[in-house]
């Protein structure tokens, strides 16, 4: 057994990595707590269900547990309502033996937009996890210092992603740049683990065989590790060549977790790696009773997975990444557009040629909002007939001409300069070095033109070749955490803190549903979880302390003017709920319609007005052209809503955080006199 | 020798009884004595209607139960399901929710009195309890009347009148000066006696924090003198107004008294009520922290004198502002009413305040002497006012949820229940809360206790979080704070219960099920 755990948390990185290095063959990273449910279930599986593998994954002989980051984190607050501090809290006691692994986007960490270096450094210094994975969307390695500083100081271990995709440009070559950006980081191969981010799934077998091998050419002593989606169903070859070429860590998942767009499954990859002669470190008997526990709680999740259903090869040209999958279908199908998905996927696979960068977060959500945003235009304005000519033109574009802006006839050329006209306020930031480097360059000119209109040049010349983190001036931690014990009405403890720095608004709401609901989501079944008690004498267990606690249901009552009664035994005593149905309001959006009105860009969230330099925006304000006026956030992305002249503001009307319909009246100005 | 034993009241007349009380002989004697004495003319009461609602009506029905006295509540609309309804023998509804034309309806509290049988109407605190034509028109319709004399009450509510009385019974009073007319008057009496600001500016018929103005300079007079003359003449339908001396940071101190109708007069020691949010108290306690005995024994002996000079019968209490850094006290006001701490002193004394008052008002004698009185035990107080912690907006609604505090040492007064509704016309306090200890530390955690594991109140916002932080706060448990303790400590007060039990955690659970088996899977979910 003790040869089984051959890492735990508390060793030091030279140590993990010198035992990963002595093993003879390969070890697993379990992404069952993270990846697995990312890619198949929208982020959905609770910690209720996934806390029953934990004592498995005690004594499986795991290298790790991704257990935390990625968008689990975000998805946590929100939609399962339990905080990944909890989380880590709870797994650190049912798992003492396991490395806890989390998945961090280096200046966004668990966010989706760059933060100021002191709030990366407050926040990586106070999650208590060994294993840190930074990637960067864009592969600059100078987004990653201030992680990789504060990690390594801590004595934990800092595992470097390079984002693979398969490109023409994307060569041996150029990822050889990267790995030596990443070791010049991190003064040397000793004590970190380097990790191929193949976030889509789109590795063939020689071509990964063929970058592993480079590196360890280069870097013999480099431990790498293999993280590979299953999208493209060449999973199992392509951790084969892996291992063949020298990769000791491999992630997996449990198989009967294994879907469509998660990870391969564990105990097939076991067997077909040893029957290929390569030994894999594992208890097989503890991960067959893991992928056992599994069937016990995951029909409960049909809800949950994606509405496209099956291996998709063709995603090595969409690029769309495993993560991403679920929840892009997700949004197609409440925005009601899921049958556009199979041109925007065409869109995307076109898309990547013209500007270059890694689709995983935020990248993929800049080229799926960009994506669907111009595909959903078209079909509005001329339904299917105009996102067939819209396909059309940019094959002709790419393909044909490539990419020869030129070579396209002038109406062509004018359709391609309204491209990006209403593309998000964060695929602008992107073309102005916002995020970093990007790896091949920045696009070409009629990109700008196309995104930024007469602004073009200027935008052109503000470009930004330094690092986000050099350029975003610090936070005042004090203020912001001021702020929040305001809005709590008592002091803030550091993890809501740091949720609350990640996500503002949703680490609001997630505060006040835990102030209300307690421990609900940690220790009700998911069956109960989601849909409640049904019938009469329905009861639900639990323990809060030890203490046992039953709850009993006994009926409920008919809907009246609003009002639901429930009437349930709570330890034997009859309590009566009064439940409020939510009632659709019915008030008029009114629409932007006059010359001095501003209407939103976009459907979504206000969830600023004004901007951070002058704060929010009152009547009676002036505000001048060019300035950002509000903010709008919808899937993620955020839209700045920019004056459009110089003005006095007559009305703001909107509240903040209201949410907002495209054309919707945000302001009323009165143009200042010339 | 004799130690009193069971008094048994034979009836003489209608309503009038003798006393007759049997003496036991104390072990050794070896003999029974009977031993008839006469007491004095009793009137004794069998029914009483207790004028008011909520913590006080309820308290006094308590006292009115030991003594097999039976109780009638009147209540207007909304309270019709209240809690001091259901205690009562007997019910009277008297009108709508307005105070106004119910609590505060003379004529229909009369008429139920005698509709109902009552031979008394005890007033309970606020509402009419200081109301001197109340308690002649009460005494008019040949009822009892549970509080001092009318003609005492209408003495003390005129300020000046009163101040003039105690300064002639040689208690100190705060400088000031009576009848002011305007602006000029008070800077010329400023510059007379060497005052120097800031000054408070009263309503002379004002009382409870109502009609009240500080001034910190010339320029702010004018205007001072005149809101208060219009809030007095609203409030109290008389516009005459007094300048005094502001005393910064000043304490409450005030002596309980009780005084029979045969020129008996007994102080229950001091409590400390200095704890105030918009000059209201929220918190006191028995004895005053701030106190040594020679100051303590020179305030009460005050209290006592000034009192007789009054004439003053029945429970009242006498109030001083008391200046720590100087150690003066100055005279404030006497409350010709049951108070609604009186609790405290209860708890440390061992009398109930309520039956003395009855008792004073059927025309018995004092049962003790000043010398009986030994207080040996420290207590705490807290007003639970249904109000927003951080604000102190009332709250209103229904008590989903509510359980009492209980365990050693504990009193709880309370004037609701769990499902009770909390009607928007009233005064917002739902229970009195006091722990009792042998020393204040002791004390002390007692009611920590109580505010932070036993009581639970779900529905309505209540004071509990920031009487919880008053009494958890450095300067509180050293006893060094000043009325205006709450504003200035305001930031670090405002915390909420940070225990919880898991009996709150498994609600918690049990609202969200209950929501989601009504409504099904969520959106955001």
């Amino acid at each position: 057994m003790s040869d089984v755990l051959f890492v735990t948390p508390g060793m030091s990185p030279r140590e993990i990595v010198d035992r990963v290095r002595a093993l003879p063959g390969v070890c697993f990273t379990s992404t069952g707590m993270r990846d697995a449910g990312q890619s198949d279930y929208k982020n959905r599986l609770r910690y209720y269900d996934l806390a029953t593998l934990a004592p498995y994954y005690n004594r499986m002989g795991l290298f790790s547990a991704e257990c935390h980051g990625g968008a689990r984190w975000h998805v946590g607050i929100m939609n399962r309502r339990e905080s990944p501090f909890d989380e880590i809290l709870f797994l650190r006691e049912k798992m003492p033996n396991v490395l806890l692994q989390t998945l961090v986007r280096e200046t966004n960490l668990w966010g989706y937009r760059p933060y100021p270096k002191n709030v990366i450094e407050h926040v990586v210094r106070n999650v208590d996890i060994d294993v840190w994975r930074c990637f960067s969307f864009l592969n600059d390695i100078r987004n990653m210092r201030v992680v990789a500083e504060v990690v390594m100081k801590r004595d934990r271990l800092f595992s470097p992603a390079i984002s693979f995709t398969q490109a023409d440009w994307a060569d041996n070559k150029y990822y050889m740049s990267v790995v030596k950006d990443i070791v010049a980081l991190c003064g040397g191969t000793e004590e970190i683990i380097l990790t191929i981010k193949d976030m889509a799934g789109v590795g063939s077998p020689a071509r990964i065989g063929s970058l592993v091998d480079a590196i360890k050419q280069a870097y013999p002593d480099m431990v790498i590790q293999y993280h590979r989606h299953a999208t493209d169903g060449l999973a199992l070859p392509a951790l084969l060549a892996a291992a063949r070429a020298g990769a000791k860590i491999l992630d997996v998942e449990e198989d009967s977790l294994t879907r469509f767009y998660g990870q391969a499954p564990m105990l097939a990859v076991q067997a077909y790696l040893e029957e290929s002669g390569i030994p894999v470190h594992l208890n097989r008997r503890e991960a067959e009773a893991a992928v056992q526990k599994v069937r016990e709680w995951i029909n409960q999740y049909h809800w949950a997975e994606s509405p496209f259903k099956g291996s998709d090869h063709n995603v090595l040209r969409h690029k769309m990444p495993g993560g991403a999958f679920p929840s892009s279908f997700e949004q197609a199908e409440k925005g009601g557009f899921l049958h556009l998905m199979p041109a925007i996927l065409k869109v995307m696979s076109l898309y990547n040629q013209i500007i270059k960068y890694f689709d995983v977060t935020p990248g993929s959500q800049i080229t799926w909002t960009t994506c669907s945003g111009i595909v959903n235009r078209y079909a509005k304005a001329r339904g299917e007939a105009g996102v067939k000519h819209l396909t059309s033109l940019l094959e002709r574009f790419v393909i044909a001409k490539n990419q020869d802006f030129n070579a396209m006839d002038e109406n062509e050329q004018q359709e391609l300069l309204k491209l990006f006209r209403n593309a998000p306020g964060d695929f602008k930031n992107l073309l102005l070095g916002q995020y970093g480097k990007l790896p091949m360059g920045w696009p070409d000119e009629w990109v700008y033109k196309s995104a930024f209109g007469r602004e073009w040049q200027k935008a052109m010349a503000n470009r930004e070749e330094e690092s986000p983190l050099d350029l975003l001036p610090d936070e005042d931690l004090e203020a912001e955490r001021k702020k929040l014990a305001e809005e709590l009405g008592r002091e803030p403890n550091e993890s809501e803190f740091i949720l609350y720095l990640m996500h503002p608004k949703d680490a609001l709401d997630y505060l006040k549903f835990k102030e209300r609901f307690g421990e609900a989501p940690y220790v009700l079944p998911t069956n109960v979880w989601r849909e409640g008690l049904k019938k009469t004498g329905d009861k639900v267990e639990f323990e809060i302390n030890g203490k046992p606690f039953c709850i009993e249901l006994v009926s409920i009552g008919a809907e009246h003017e609003g009002i639901i009664h429930v009437i349930m035994r709570v330890n034997n005593k009859m309590r009566v709920y009064t439940v409020h149905t939510p009632r659709v309001k019915k008030t008029e959006v009114r629409m932007a319609k006059a010359e001095n009105e501003v209407g939103s860009p976009i459907n979504g969230t206000l969830w600023r007005l004004g901007n951070p330099q002058r704060g929010a925006i009152k009547p009676g304000d002036i505000v001048h052209k060019g300035e950002e006026i509000a903010n709008i956030e919808a899937m993620k992305m955020e839209t700045a809503v920019l004056a459009p002249y110089d003005a006095q503001v007559v009305e703001v009307s909107v509240k903040l955080n209201e949410v907002v319909k495209e054309g919707q009246l945000l302001f009323v100005l009165q143009p200042s006199e010339q | 020798m004799l130690t009193s034993g069971p008094t048994f009241r034979l009836p003489r007349t209608s309503g009038f009884f003798f006393n007759i009380q049997f003496g036991v002989v104390e072990p050794g004697q070896h003999a029974l004595l009977l031993r008839w004495e006469v007491m004095e003319m009793v009137q004794r009461i069998k029914r009483i209607l207790v004028a008011n609602r909520g913590v006080p009506a309820v308290r006094i029905m308590h006292t009115c139960i030991d003594r097999k006295i039976s109780t009638v509540a009147v209540y207007s609309t909304p309270d019709r399901l209240a809690h001091h309804v259901t205690t009562a023998d007997f019910a009277v509804h008297i009108g709508e929710g307005p105070p106004g034309v119910s609590y505060l309806n003379m004529d229909k509290i009369i008429d139920a009195a005698k509709k109902s049988n009552a031979d008394a109407i005890h007033p309970g605190w606020g509402f009419l309890a200081e109301n001197a034509e109340f308690a002649r028109r009460v005494q008019d319709a040949g009822l009892i009347w549970i509080g001092p004399s009318p003609e005492v009450i209408s003495l003390l509510g005129d300020k000046i009148q009163a101040k003039a009385v105690v300064e002639k019974a040689g208690v100190p009073t705060i400088p000031g000066i009576i009848n002011v007319k305007s602006a000029q008057d008070v800077i010329r009496w400023m510059k007379e006696e060497n005052i120097e600001y800031p000054i408070m500016v009263k309503a002379s018929a004002g009382g409870g924090g109502k009609g009240m103005v500080k001034v910190e300079k010339d320029s702010e007079l004018p205007q001072a003198l005149a809101r208060v003359r219009s809030e007095a003449k609203k409030s109290f339908g008389d516009d005459k107004v007094l300048v005094e001396k502001y005393i910064e940071r000043g304490r409450h101190i005030e002596v309980q008294v009780v005084a029979d109708n045969h020129g008996n007069v007994v102080h229950l020691c001091e409590r400390e009520c200095t704890i105030q949010r918009r000059n209201q108290k929220i918190i006191e306690e028995a004895p005053s922290p701030s106190l040594t005995p020679e100051l303590r024994e020179e305030m009460c002996r005050k209290a006592v004198a000034l009192m007789k000079a009054i004439g003053y019968t029945n429970a009242g209490t006498v109030e001083f502002l008391f200046d720590s850094a100087t150690r003066k006290y100055y005279f404030l006001e006497v409350n010709a009413r049951l108070q609604v701490e009186h609790g405290i002193t209860e708890l440390i004394t061992g009398l109930d305040i309520v039956g003395i008052m009855i008792d004073v008002a059927e025309g018995r004698k004092l049962p003790f002497t000043q010398k009986d009185i030994h207080p040996n035990r420290w207590a705490l107080e807290v007003r639970l006012n249904a109000e927003d912690p951080r604000t102190f907006n009332p709250s209103f609604g229904w008590l989903t949820r509510l359980a009492e505090p209980h365990g050693p040492s504990v009193r709880i007064s309370s004037g609701v229940y769990e499902g009770a509704e909390i009607p928007p016309y009233y005064d917002s306090l739902l229970m009195l809360i006091m722990a009792a200890g042998a020393d204040r530390a002791d004390a002390i955690r007692v009611m920590d206790r109580s505010l932070s594991r036993n009581l639970r109140v779900e529905g309505v916002k209540t004071l509990a979080p920031l009487l919880l932080s008053i009494i958890r706060h450095p300067l509180f448990i050293k006893g060094e704070f000043s009325t205006r303790f709450i504003e200035e400590n305001m930031a670090d007060l405002i915390s909420s219960f940070v225990e919880k039990d898991d009996e709150d955690e498994a609600l918690k659970v049990a609202k969200y099920v209950a929501e989601i088996s009504a409504l099904g899977p969520q959106d955001w979910m």
